[in-house]
């Protein structure tokens, strides 16, 4: 294992740093290589971002049409449509 | 305990947006065991934490080491460590290309590095070359060459800033 996480290490574990659920040593890899790598700190603040933006939306909000349109993607992402 | 921390311009924090203000304390209710509370470091964790602004702080309450860091209960930022300037950044930076080029020089292993350098550019951060060089080491000795180039880095630093008598005082 390298003593630095790579991009796409960093990438799985955005989801548990932001979650919290990360071991303080994993934190201060995740760290580590958000103070060098700008790419990376753009990645977690896009997340923050979309989490952000999902989290206020209601399910009033979403146009029928478009609600429609997500659940056949979902469907046929999971091969069922 | 005294120990150092970097900020982004305006004394912000990093990760945590925080705005200090000099010789306020900021106390946390987390446990510096779980990582939780005020992060700082000591002269040997700098290359880790690169960032603008250098700062001596003061950690009060409960402190646990991390591996690169120290976290205290509570804490104040005290004085901005000057000499921590562009100039320095500069210097600091081409001395770790350097770097990067005799590690490419003496074994291939490293040579890789020469393009990542490339691939950064002249406008990279201090940080990013400094990674670029520890992990140059660490391809051509392992961990021991990784630690042994954040090591160097350290002491390069530190000499560079004056910051054992800046923590002494």
């Amino acid at each position: 294992m390298s003593a630095e996480l790579t991009c796409a290490e960093l990438v799985e574990l955005v989801t548990d740093y932001l979650e919290g659920t990360l071991p303080p040593d994993e934190v201060e890899r995740f760290e580590i290589h958000l103070v060098y790598c700008s790419p990376c700190t753009t990645h977690l603040e896009q997340m923050r971002e979309t989490i952000r933006t999902a989290g206020a939306l209601r399910e009033e909000d979403l146009d029928p049409a478009l609600a429609d349109d997500l659940l056949t993607a979902f469907r046929g992402w999971r091969g069922d449509a | 305990m005294k120990a150092l921390k970097f900020l982004l311009p305006g004394a912000v924090g990093p990760f945590s947006g925080f705005r200090w203000e000099v010789g306020t304390w900021h106390d946390t209710s987390g446990d510096p065991t779980c990582g939780h509370g005020v992060h700082a470091c000591e002269p040997g964790d700098l290359p880790f934490w690169l960032q603008d602004e250098l700062w001596v702080v003061e950690l009060r309450g409960d402190v646990a080491r991390g591996r690169h860091k120290v976290v205290g209960a509570g804490g104040r930022i005290l004085g901005r460590v000057e000499a921590w300037d562009d100039a320095a950044r500069r210097e600091f930076a081409s001395a770790c290309v350097a770097r990067v080029r005799e590690l490419a020089a003496r074994r291939p292993d490293a040579a890789a590095h020469l393009g990542d350098l490339e691939q950064v550019g002249p406008q990279a951060s201090a940080a990013a070359i400094a990674s670029l060089a520890a992990r140059a080491a660490e391809a051509v000795d392992g961990t021991k060459g990784y630690d042994a180039e954040r090591a160097a880095q350290a002491a390069w630093l530190g000499e560079r800033l004056g910051l054992e008598g800046l923590l002494a005082r």
